[in-house]
C-alpha cells in the first residue's frame, strides 16, 4: 500500500467508473443485427472489458511498484513535459481540483440554467432572451470574482465560457472580450499593447475568413448582440 | 523507369499550378515556423487547418500535410540548437551537442549540419518511399482482406500503445478511450444508435476535428500556461555557415545510419520521428569510440538526431498509403483530410487517384529540398519571430481553432465540444495519458470495427478462421506478444 497515492485510486475509480457507468448504458442498443452475429453491443463491450483490464493492470502496477517510471529511451521520447509542468506547478492539490472544477461548472450552467428557468417561468422568447442576458451577466461577474488566485483555472475555463456564449452573443462580440481576457489571464498588464494587439489579431482574422473565404461565424441571436454581429458581417462583406 | 516518369508528372502537376505552389510554400514555411516556435508544433498548425482542408482538393489538402510534415520536423532544430528549447519532441536529441555547439560558438555550424542533414535524410527517404510505396500497395490489393486490415489495424495500436505514453498501461488506455469515442454513433453494421444519450448532437458521431483542435491545439496552449511559457528570448547573433564537403563525407557513417533507422522508426506505427531521433542518437554514441565528448557539442550528435528524424517522414507515408494505416497524429489527419474528401486512404488510392499520391510524392521530396534553401534565408527571420510572446500567441491559436471548429457544420456546439476535449486533453496529459494515442483510437476504431464485422462475417464467425491466412495471424500474434512483452516489463523490469 505504501506506494499508492490519492492521484492513483482517483484514476482507477474514473476508468472504472465510467466503464460502468458505459456498460450500463450498452444494454440500450443491445440489439441483434440479422448479417451480423455480435450485434451492435459486442465491439463497445470488448473494449469497456479491455479498459477495466488496463485499468487494474494500472492500479495493480501502482500498488506493486510505485509510478514505476523507467528511464528508457522510449519515456523520454514521448515525454511533452506536461506531466513535469504539473509535478513543478502548486496545482496537484485537492483544492485547486476543487476549485477549478466549479470554475468549469460555470460554463455548463449557463448552457442549462436559462432554460430551466423559462421552463419554470414559463417564459417566451423575449423573457428567455431577458434571462439569458441576466444570468450571462452575473456568471461572469462570478467567473471575474472567483480567478483571483487561480489563472490556470481560469485560463481553463474562459474558452468553455466563450464557447458557451458564442451562439447567443456571437462571435463579434464575444471574440474581443475572449482575446482580452486570455492574454489578462496569462499574466500580460499592458493594456495599451493588449488592446492594440488584440485589435491586430480580431483584425487579421476577420479579414481573412469573413471578407476574403466568407466563413459564416456565429452573429448571435440576443438583441442588441445580434444586429451588432450582423452589422460587422454587413460591413466586411 | 515508371517511378521516375510519374515523378516527371507529379512535380509538372504541383509546379504548373499557382494554387498549388502557395499551398506548397505556405506548408514548407508554416511547417518550419510551428516547429521552430516553442509551445506550438506542427501537429498544432495541422489541428488548425484541418477543417479548411474541406476547401481544397484533396491533392491540395494531402500535399499541404505532407509538406507541413518534412519542415516542422525540422523546424524546431533551430531553436534546439541556439536556445536549448526545442521547437518539437522530434528535435530535443539535436539540443544535447548542438546546444553545447552554440555555447563554443558554433552556433552557425550547428545550424548547417542541421540543415543539410535535414535535407538529406528527408531527401532519400521521399525516393525510398516513392520506390517502397507502390510495390507494397499493388501486393497488400491483392493479399489484403478484411481480417489482415483488421490483424493490422490490430498490430498497429498494440505498437503504437507500447510507445506513445509515459507507461504501458497509459499508453493503452489512451487509444482505448479513443476507441470508445469512434463507438458513439451509428453503429457501422446495422445502424444502431449507440451511447447517444438521446442527444441528437451525438447521434452523428463526435466529429473527429473538434476532437482533434480540442487534442492538440487547445490543451497545448493549456499546458503552456501551466509552464508559464514566456516565449522571450535574447536572440543570438547568426549566420548559417554550412559544413564543407569534407566535414560532411567525414560523418557519412553517421548520416547512412541515421537515415536507416530513421526510416525503420517512420515505418513502424507509434511517434514515428521522436522515436527516431532519439535512436539516431543513441545509436551514434554507442557505436562511438569516443562516447564521452558527446553532450559537449559534437557535431555527429546533430547530425544523427537531424538525419534521422526527417529520414522518418517518407516512411511514415508509406503504411497510410499502401494500407491506410496511419501511425502517428500527423498522419492520422491525414485520414481525417481523406475522409472529408469522402475517400479512404489504403492500396486503391493508387490505383484511383495515381495523381493525387505522385504530386504528394514530388511535394515531399521537394519539401526536404527546400528545407536547404529556406532552412539558410530564413534562419534569421525565425529567430524574429521566437520574440512573439506566448500570451499574445495564444488567444491567436484558440480563435483559429474556434473559427475552424465552427466552420466545419456551422455548430457552436462543436466549439465548445472543442474546447471541453482541450480541457479533457490538458488534465489527461498532465497526468501521462497520451492525446496522439486517443485521436489514433478514434481514427482507427472506426475502421477497426468495420473490417472486424466484415471478417467475421467472411469467415463464417469461425475464430479459428484466421489461423489460416498467414498474414492476418502474423500480425496478431506479433500484436499479441508486443502487448504480453509490455505488460511483462510494467510489472517486473527495473526501473532506472
Amino acid at each position: 500500500m505504501r506506494n499508492l497515492r490519492a492521484g492513483h485510486i482517483v484514476e482507477a475509480v474514473f476508468w472504472l467508473g465510467l466503464v460502468l457507468f458505459l456498460y450500463l448504458n450498452s444494454f440500450d442498443f443491445d440489439q441483434e443485427i440479422e448479417i451480423y452475429k455480435y450485434g451492435a453491443s459486442a465491439w463497445p463491450r470488448a473494449i469497456l472489458l479491455l479498459i477495466a483490464v488496463a485499468a487494474v493492470g494500472q492500479f495493480a502496477g501502482h500498488w506493486l511498484r510505485g509510478e514505476n517510471r523507467s528511464l528508457g529511451m522510449l519515456d523520454k521520447a514521448s515525454d511533452d513535459g506536461a506531466e513535469a509542468a504539473a509535478r513543478l506547478s502548486d496545482h496537484n492539490n485537492p483544492k485547486w481540483y476543487a476549485w477549478t472544477f466549479l470554475l468549469l461548472a460555470i460554463p455548463f450552467i449557463y448552457m442549462n440554467l436559462p432554460e430551466i428557468l423559462a421552463t419554470a417561468l414559463s417564459l417566451e422568447k423575449p423573457g428567455l432572451h431577458t434571462a439569458k442576458l441576466l444570468c450571462a451577466a452575473a456568471l461572469l461577474i462570478v467567473f471575474i470574482l472567483a480567478i483571483r488566485g487561480n489563472p490556470v483555472g481560469g485560463m481553463l475555463t474562459l474558452p468553455l465560457l466563450f464557447g458557451a456564449f458564442l451562439q447567443d452573443f456571437g462571435f463579434y462580440f464575444t471574440a474581443p472580450l475572449f482575446v482580452l481576457g486570455t492574454m489578462y489571464l496569462m499574466g500580460e498588464r499592458r493594456w495599451k499593447s493588449m488592446i492594440m494587439i488584440g485589435a491586430l489579431i480580431i483584425g487579421i482574422l476577420l479579414a481573412l475568413f469573413v471578407s476574403l473565404l466568407y466563413v459564416g461565424l456565429p452573429t448571435g441571436n440576443i438583441s442588441p448582440f445580434y444586429e451588432f454581429g450582423t452589422a460587422v458581417v454587413n460591413l466586411l462583406q | 523507369m515508371d517511378t521516375l516518369t510519374n515523378f516527371m508528372n507529379g512535380t509538372v502537376a504541383l509546379f504548373s499550378d499557382p494554387v498549388g505552389i502557395f499551398i506548397f510554400f505556405g506548408g514548407v514555411i508554416g511547417g518550419m515556423l510551428f516547429g521552430a516556435i516553442p509551445g506550438v508544433s506542427m501537429l498544432t498548425l495541422a489541428a488548425i487547418l484541418l477543417p479548411f482542408t474541406a476547401h481544397l482538393s484533396p491533392e491540395h489538402g494531402i500535399m499541404l500535410f505532407s509538406v507541413i510534415y518534412c519542415t516542422g520536423v525540422y523546424g524546431g532544430a533551430i531553436t534546439a540548437i541556439l536556445f536549448n528549447i526545442p521547437g518539437a519532441p522530434e528535435n530535443a536529441p539535436t539540443a544535447f551537442d548542438g546546444y553545447p555547439m552554440t555555447q563554443k560558438g558554433q552556433a552557425g555550424k550547428a545550424v548547417g549540419a542541421a540543415v543539410t542533414c535535414s535535407a538529406i535524410g528527408g531527401t532519400i527517404s521521399a525516393v525510398l518511399m516513392m520506390v517502397a510505396t507502390a510495390p507494397i500497395a499493388n501486393w497488400a490489393i491483392s493479399a489484403f482482406g478484411p481480417p489482415e486490415i483488421f490483424a493490422l489495424v490490430f498490430f498497429g495500436l498494440a505498437v503504437a500503445s507500447s510507445v506513445g505514453a509515459s507507461t504501458f498501461w497509459k499508453g493503452w488506455l489512451s487509444i482505448l478511450l479513443g476507441l470508445l469515442i469512434a463507438v458513439v454513433g451509428l453503429d457501422p453494421v446495422g445502424g444502431i444508435e449507440r451511447w447517444d444519450f438521446g442527444m441528437p448532437y451525438l447521434l452523428a458521431g463526435i466529429h473527429f476535428i473538434p476532437m482533434i483542435l480540442g487534442f492538440f491545439a487547445v490543451s497545448e496552449v493549456f499546458v503552456q500556461v501551466e509552464k508559464k511559457a514566456k516565449g522571450s528570448y535574447h536572440a543570438p547573433k547568426l549566420s548559417v555557415d554550412f559544413p564543407s564537403l569534407t566535414e560532411l563525407f567525414a560523418q557519412k557513417i553517421a548520416v547512412v545510419r541515421s537515415i536507416v533507422i530513421g526510416f525503420f522508426c517512420g515505418i513502424l506505427p507509434g511517434i514515428g520521428a521522436t522515436l527516431a531521433a532519439f535512436m539516431g542518437y543513441n545509436e551514434a554514441v554507442r557505436w562511438s569510440k569516443d562516447r564521452k565528448e558527446f553532450g559537449t557539442g559534437k557535431m555527429e550528435g546533430v547530425i544523427s538526431s537531424e538525419t534521422a528524424n526527417n529520414a522518418a517522414t517518407g516512411a511514415a507515408m508509406i503504411p497510410l498509403l499502401a494500407l491506410g494505416l496511419p501511425g502517428g497524429a500527423l498522419t492520422a489527419m491525414m485520414v481525417g483530410v481523406f475522409q472529408m474528401h469522402d475517400m479512404e486512404p489504403g492500396p486503391l488510392v493508387f490505383l484511383n487517384s495515381g495523381d493525387l499520391v505522385w504530386v504528394v510524392f514530388s511535394a515531399m521530396f521537394f519539401a526536404n529540398l527546400s528545407i536547404l534553401l529556406i532552412g539558410y534565408l530564413e534562419t534569421k527571420t525565425i529567430i524574429n519571430l521566437l520574440r512573439i510572446p506566448f500570451q499574445f500567441l495564444a488567444p491567436l491559436i484558440l480563435l483559429l481553432a474556434t473559427v475552424g471548429a465552427y466552420a466545419v457544420r456551422g455548430l457552436a456546439i462543436d466549439v465548445a465540444v472543442m474546447f471541453a476535449a482541450g480541457i479533457i486533453g490538458f488534465f489527461l496529459r498532465r497526468s501521462g495519458y497520451s492525446v496522439a494515442g486517443i485521436v489514433l483510437g478514434l481514427i482507427l476504431g472506426r475502421i477497426g470495427e468495420q473490417t472486424f464485422a466484415q471478417a467475421m462475417q467472411m469467415l463464417h464467425f469461425e475464430w479459428t478462421g484466421f489461423f489460416f491466412r498467414p498474414i492476418a495471424i502474423t500480425l496478431i500474434v506479433a500484436g499479441v506478444l508486443t502487448l504480453l512483452g509490455s505488460i511483462y516489463s510494467s510489472f517486473f523490469k527495473k526501473s532506472e
